[in-house]
């Protein structure tokens, strides 16, 4: 159990080898394989390290194939690691205690949990059985996850019959009926049209408010993590490349600002390229300009005594791009 | 506990109500093989007039016992657990506090052959109509068949359990299971009754697990063994269950700490 001081995630050189086979592809391969089988080691995950406090939402980022879910599911007891230790909520994962697995959830997006022939509402009962939740506790949670995802509408029709957004409520109110201190959030809004995704979002942050639950995300959308993750944990590679706040992030790996500049006349100023770097832009009459952040007042001053400036914007690199690039360091 | 199985109970006979289509065509897959041998056995016991003392009544009796026995002693694991073990899917099951297979996979199976006893029913008693059996039951042998089926069930359940976690090595076992089971139908007296088998077959037969499902609660049923085989056959059975138990658990633990949840 964690004492009141002890973080919730705490993970010490976290390793995970895969043991895969190495096979060519083509018949005569096939043939070869059949009679001698080659295997190779994968790194999935290469000594991690970090901790996570209570209550945070920490974003958990990196390409495809970086480690990323290999590490949520060690943490989520699914796996062993090969080597190395972790402590989430005082508990050692991969030893599944129940009053461990009774304490946090693992969602992943496009994963049903959900009997798929039969209404969520019955799945639902399944779950207040196996976590033990009393009637109280239970129609107080379902009520406020009611609330938050506006369900009523849509548990009672077998879950087959759901809209992937509709469903993907229903997955996450099930993981979360029995109120989890800690979340593991694998892509849960992978597939989603832009309102759903926006409301899974909104709910992720309401229940974080009001629960104090520690979240790790991953996410490919960037909008997820600039909405929910003030502290972002990058890994490559099977190899943490960073741990930290966005901002911080930006200011080292994109120490620049993006100006966009536009004209009375509408059209494009000339002589702009001796200010900074050219950027292609996707708006009409409007120069973007890439600019060192700590040259940006004195070059906005430059570019409204030259140009008859109508609108001057100054942006932070998209985050996109600051991700790209530290995927890429 | 018994509100998590009673919650399981619910949720897995709703779903089993939801493909009447399947159901039908999974109880028509359960007795065919049976119908079939007890036709070949019958035509031959009425060509004959015997086989090796069984009449074709006496044949009759033995495979229209041997049909609701095998359907409650009967166990679906494999086709429950194999494809999400394969598949990964098997992930949504151990993210839960309960144990997946001595949970849902048991009340799935119980719900499946309670629904199917239901529908077996009309159709066991048209096959009565039809084949005319010697039933030799007493309700000393139905009280005494009832623990016999019940230990019958779970040792076969055990059985097929382990042999579905080999995925956890092998990813594929479907073939594994169908030897397995290819093996049971011929010790287990589905395919011959083992009383008109050799000799040295009988002997291996009855201390291999697969009579302890079907040929004992059969005969056990239909009244046919003497005090002592009673004896030895309830023997084995908690002899094995404890072994299968023992076996299952520790298997269950590796296979779990072995598990890579691919493609989940």
């Amino acid at each position: 159990m964690s004492t009141p001081n002890q973080k919730p995630i705490v993970v010490e050189g976290l390793t995970k080898t895969y043991q895969v086979t190495d096979r060519e592809g083509g018949f005569s391969a096939s043939v070869k394989g059949f009679f001698k089988r080659k295997f190779k080691d994968v790194k999935a995950v290469q000594e991690v390290s970090f901790s996570i406090g209570q209550g945070e939402i920490v974003g958990f980022l990196g390409p495809n194939g970086a480690g990323k879910t290999t590490t949520l599911k060690m943490l989520s007891g699914l796996l062993h690691p090969t080597s190395g230790k972790a402590s989430v909520l005082g508990h050692t994962p991969w030893q599944r205690e129940s009053s461990y697995l009774s304490q946090m959830t693992l969602v992943m997006g496009q994963r049903n949990r959900l009997n798929w022939d039969i209404p969520a509402a019955d799945s639902f009962l399944l779950n207040q059985a196996i976590y033990r939740i009393s009637d109280a506790d239970y129609k107080r949670t379902f009520d406020e996850l009611n609330e938050l995802l506006e369900l009523q509408t849509i548990i009672r029709k077998p879950v087959r019959n759901l809209s992937l957004g509709e469903r993907m409520k229903c997955e996450l109110a099930a993981s979360l009926l029995h109120r989890p201190q800690v979340l593991f959030l694998d892509e849960p809004t992978i597939g989603l049209d832009i309102g759903a995704q926006q409301r899974i979002r909104a709910f992720l942050r309401e229940y974080n408010k009001r629960n104090g639950a520690t979240i790790i995300l991953t996410s490919h959308y960037m909008a997820d993590v600039t909405a929910l993750c003030e502290r972002i944990i990058i890994i490559h590679h099977g190899k943490l490349k960073y741990d930290g706040a966005i901002n911080d992030l930006s200011r080292r790996i994109a120490p620049y600002k993006i100006i966009g500049v536009s004209l009375h006349d509408g059209s494009l100023a000339n002589g702009l390229a001796e200010f900074g770097t050219l950027m292609p832009s996707d708006v009409e009459g409007k120069t973007l300009l890439q600019v060192p952040s700590a040259q940006v007042p004195e070059i906005t001053a430059k570019l409204l005594d030259k140009f008859d400036v109508q609108d001057l914007t100054i942006e932070d690199p998209p985050i996109e791009d600051v991700i790209e690039r530290a995927f890429n360091e | 506990m018994l509100t998590i199985y009673k919650r399981f109970w619910q949720w897995n006979w709703a779903q089993q109500w939801q493909y009447r289509a399947n159901l039908l065509m999974y109880l028509a897959y359960w007795i065919v093989s049976p119908v079939v041998y007890l036709a070949i056995w019958t035509t031959i016991a009425n060509a004959q007039g015997s086989v090796n003392g069984m009449t074709a009544g006496d044949f009759a009796a033995y495979y229209l016992t041997l049909l609701p026995v095998d359907i409650v002693t009967s166990a679906i694991t494999i086709h429950i657990l194999a494809y999400r073990i394969q598949d990964g899917t098997v992930s949504n099951d151990l993210l839960q506090p309960v144990h997946p297979i001595l949970t849902n996979v048991l009340v799935n199976n119980v719900a499946f052959k309670a629904l199917q006893l239901i529908v077996f029913v009309p159709v066991w008693i048209g096959l009565v109509l039809l084949f005319k059996p010697v039933f030799t039951f007493t309700p000393a042998s139905f009280l005494l068949a009832l623990p016999a089926v019940v230990m019958g069930f779970l040792l076969n359940f055990l059985f097929d359990s382990m042999i579905t976690l080999v995925a956890f090595w092998t990813t594929r076992v479907w073939a594994i299971h169908q030897f397995y089971f290819a093996v049971g139908t011929l010790m287990n007296g589905a395919f011959v009754p083992l009383t008109l088998m050799p000799g040295w077959a009988q002997n291996i037969a009855q201390f291999l697990p697969y009579q302890l499902w079907m040929y004992f609660p059969v005969q056990l049923l239909l009244n046919k063994l003497p005090p002592e085989k009673i004896a030895l056959n309830f023997g084995l059975q908690i002899v094995y269950l404890a072994l299968a138990f023992f076996v299952f658990n520790r298997m269950w633990r590796a296979a779990v700490k072995r598990f890579s949840a691919v493609g989940a």
